[in-house]
């Protein structure tokens, strides 16, 4: 309990600290908004001109990226100070955490309130809205309480992924390159049905760098097209486990590293 | 004139946005923020002459590193002039660069990718140094600083001692007549530090350098510098030797004596001295706060006056009597 | 003189390349996935129609790995020789800028040739082999080569001053996050990297048709798949050379408020 206090102090002291910059925390709804309108620009615009793609419904192709995207902000809210740790280690701010009797970890995530999450969640609740209503489902008990599931189970996998990177430049330093670049990858591929790929790339998009279980499963087994995604069914419906279980072991990966951890110039 | 500073009547305020305390408070600031001015530097005036090193000295905000940053001509002043080598610095910012090299405390110019030689080589390059010189200067500095252990070195991987010294270094490699240090040796261990003092002197004596330093090492001041200059919350105090400042705030000097007869010693002590402690033949002297004379004067009085077989002198180190300078010269300076 | 110093600065950002292998094979295979990743998906959307938005097959996977060659040539770590604006600012390094004999605007456009000349190896070195390869198809004609290169060249440059805008930002806000994201985003979208700006709605276009970004990649691209006719290039061509003149005098203004604003505040 003492930790959820200690935790909505320091946010809230975090949220005031960006409002300290006035033109910076307007800037940074509007580019959580602005950002994710540019995928639903993307995806809607591919979606027009190549309809059937896939093999899937137009309508149910959009519940792909409101579902990436949902997650997505729920992990930016949640989870996605991770970014910085590469930056955090070069100037000597993990080492201060490290001293601190709170757990590294959480004191990442407190190190700024993310203000964009606020544009980023309210676009994608938008699309899920928009998703939802065009869909021709039937969205009873069960298919609400597993799309929920499989959010958090996105978040988490996504926070798995930041976690593995992080824990590499808690390392090497220069891994945040590819913290970039992971971010770049499922903002880009995570938003389509996988099976429009090459089986070989589809398979390195699953088992290589898992962001099919993001969005991709979860929508083909809500949407009935679960049985041709190129994995077993019970593997596909299992998302929001392999989220789960990602996450624990990123987490275990963190820990092992942080006890790992030699410092950077001595 | 080569390397000469004119400071006259320098001045330099600052306007800035209050932040009210609270989370209303910041949210009022959001859309109404309110701003406050500040005088960084109040009408500062001095003089360095060629080849002299000077100590800026002054406590933490006291308007020090915005001088330096007038000077170099980083900052533009709010009114008064400046001359450094003959040229308004913040007028004729390209020229005086040619004139001035800089340090800013743990702030480094170099390439952070890169090996320092090749920090070093651009910096030839952009100052135009042609290459025999270059080189030779290199071997110079490198005598004294040490630098060809790890000028090879990617400057990520340097500690900071020895990225201090590169910085230095880098700073005086195209021979500036000039030059400004703001706190260069921060941090640093002894060794380093001893290695600095020793380079800098070095560049004073021998390449009649003219040198403006800022520190909080009085060890370093003693060192080094003949005359200093105290300013405090932007303001200048005291414009003098280190001598001077000793008389004027370091009141704290002592004389311990030994009389050869403990009884003799109803003879009132001579002017500006007052006899502070007495324990049989053991007395001890300070001054009396009227014109003190300096603990050497002292000692030559007491010796002259009294019949001594031993005698010892506490003097006040530098530090005290900074404490005392600071204190003295205004209310506390803002917490560190 | 002037020669040298160029030269050393332009070649901080390749030497500091070299200096870290690590950092040239995570660019080698982020590239090569990459194109891979993208040929794939493009292949993928066109294997149940025909030609699109006036786009083939062909032409769609040139586009799309050309844009992805392309954007190698400014897609660096920004940040890891801490020479940006951003890190000069935060570190308060940025007075040695201005402290030196070499105006920092050109110092900034000397470093970023560096940068680019050196993306330009890579990104030739990435089209050689997708053109032995067969995933990207050679230009038509001579004449669409030259128009191309011409084009790309003026992209380039716009680039650059769309760049040096979001680095000049910096010198007014302290942290250029948003501004950053809001650009970068501006330039990903609208400049055609995800997708060609031929497949989105007409409103679209014409919104784009008023801005910089598109003029970066989707006129040189178009140019060089032939989605553009030539004879339409030499109006093209002229918009281009149009924003480089605007966007040079705007720069060059905010860079002298930017010396103004650190001789005001003092770095």
């Amino acid at each position: 309990m003492n930790a959820v206090r200690i935790a909505w102090r320091i946010t809230r002291l975090n949220i005031r600290a960006q409002m300290e910059y006035r033109v910076e925390f307007l800037l940074n709804i509007a580019i959580g908004a602005i950002w994710q309108v540019s995928v639903i620009v993307f995806a809607t615009v591919l979606l027009a001109r190549f309809t059937g793609m896939g093999g899937w419904d137009s309508s149910d192709v959009l519940l792909i990226p409101a579902t990436r995207m949902l997650a997505h902000g729920l992990f930016v809210l949640f989870l996605g100070r991770l970014h910085g740790v590469g930056r955090f280690i070069q100037e000597g701010i993990i080492d201060i955490y490290l001293v601190r009797p709170l757990p590294v970890h959480r004191q990442v995530q407190l190190q700024y309130f993310p203000t964009n999450a606020i544009g980023d969640l309210t676009v994608a609740a938008g699309l899920m809205a928009g998703a939802l209503s065009r869909s021709q489902l039937d969205w009873n008990a069960g298919r609400i309480t597993y799309l929920l599931a499989c959010l958090l189970g996105g978040m988490l996998l996504e926070a798995a992924l930041f976690t593995t990177v992080a824990c590499a430049s808690l390392r090497f330093p220069a891994a945040d390159y590819w913290g970039r670049w992971l971010e770049e990858l499922l903002g880009t591929f995570g938003s389509y049905p996988l099976n429009v790929l090459p089986k070989a790339v589809g398979g390195l998009l699953t088992f290589g760098l898992p962001l099919a279980f993001v969005a991709y499963f979860p929508a083909a087994v809500l949407t009935g097209h679960g049985h041709d995604t190129g994995v077993p069914y019970w593997l596909a419906a299992a998302s929001p486990l392999v989220g789960l279980l990602a996450y624990a072991a990123a987490r275990l990966l963190w820990r092992w590293s942080l006890d790992h951890y030699t410092g950077v110039n001595g | 004139m080569i390397g000469s500073i004119e400071v006259r009547g320098l001045s330099r305020t600052f306007h800035t946005t209050v932040r009210r305390p609270g989370f209303a408070g910041a949210l009022r600031s959001l859309v109404n923020p309110e701003r406050s001015v500040k005088h960084a530097v109040s009408d500062i005036s001095f003089d360095v002459a060629s080849g002299e090193l000077l100590a800026l000295l002054g406590p933490n905000g006291a308007g020090k590193s915005t001088t330096i940053k007038m000077l170099t001509g980083i900052l533009t002043p709010t009114s008064g002039e400046a001359r450094v080598a003959g040229v308004v610095p913040y007028q004729d910012r390209e020229r005086n660069a040619r004139n001035i090299g800089a340090v800013f405390g743990q702030r480094t110019q170099l390439w952070w990718d890169l090996p320092v030689r090749e920090s070093f080589a651009i910096l030839r390059d952009i100052y135009e140094v042609p290459k025999a010189e270059h080189a030779a200067r290199l071997r110079e500095f490198d005598e004294i600083l040490e630098l060809s252990a790890f000028w090879d070195t990617r400057v990520r991987h340097l500690s900071l001692g020895q990225r201090v010294r590169c910085d230095l270094a880098a700073a005086l490699l195209h021979d500036p007549p000039v030059v400004f240090l703001d706190e260069p040796t921060i941090g640093m261990d002894v060794v380093v530090k001893e290695q600095v003092r020793e380079f800098l002197r070095h560049q004073v004596e021998q390449r009649g350098r003219t040198v403006l330093l800022t520190t909080h090492d009085m060890t370093e001041v003693e060192r080094l510098a003949e005359r200093v200059v105290l300013i405090n919350h932007g303001r200048l105090v005291l414009d003098g030797t280190l001598d001077e400042i000793r008389r004027k705030y370091g009141s704290t000097w002592q004389v311990r004596a030994t009389l050869a007869d403990a009884h003799t010693a109803v003879v009132p002590p001579p002017p500006g001295i007052a006899l502070l402690r007495q324990d049989g033949p053991q007395v001890v002297f300070g001054p009396d706060g009227s014109g003190a004379p300096t603990v050497h004067q002292a000692l030559k009085a007491v010796i002259e006056r009294y019949e001594v077989t031993g005698v010892a002198i506490d003097e006040a180190d530098l530090e005290d009597v900074m404490r005392a300078a600071y204190v003295h010269a205004g209310p506390a300076a803002e917490g560190v | 003189m002037a020669v040298l110093h160029a030269w050393r600065a332009a070649r901080v950002t390749p030497l500091g390349e070299l200096h870290a292998p690590p950092r040239m094979t995570a660019v080698l295979i982020r590239l090569t996935v990459q194109v891979v990743l993208v040929a794939s998906l493009w292949s993928g959307l066109y294997a149940h129609s025909g030609p699109t938005a006036g786009l083939s097959r062909e032409q769609a996977i040139t586009y799309a790995v050309l844009a992805v060659l392309a954007s190698r040539l400014r897609e660096l770590d920004q940040y890891a020789g801490r020479d940006s604006v951003l890190q000069h600012m935060h570190f308060g390094t940025i007075v040695y800028w201005y402290l030196r004999p070499l105006p920092p605007a050109r110092y900034h456009a000397l470093r970023a040739l560096g940068e680019q000349v050196y993306g330009a190896a890579w990104a030739l070195a990435g089209y050689a082999v997708c053109l032995a390869v067969g995933v990207v198809e050679p230009p038509k004609s001579a004449a669409v080569a030259g128009v191309f290169l011409v084009s790309l060249l003026l992209g380039q440059l716009i680039l650059y001053f769309i760049m040096l805008l979001i680095d000049q930002w910096c010198f007014w806000m302290l942290r250029n996050n948003s501004a950053v994201l809001i650009l970068i985003f501006a330039q990903n979208l609208l400049s055609g990297v995800y997708a060609p700006l031929w497949f989105f709605p007409d409103w679209f276009r014409t919104m784009s048709g008023f801005l910089p970004f598109q003029a970066t990649l989707s006129v040189p691209l178009s140019l060089y798949i032939g989605r553009i006719r030539l004879a339409d290039a030499g109006g093209q061509l002229a918009i281009q050379a149009g924003w480089v003149v605007v966007l040079f005098l705007v720069t060059r203004f905010l860079w002298r408020r930017a010396a103004r604003r650190v001789v005001s505040q003092g770095g």
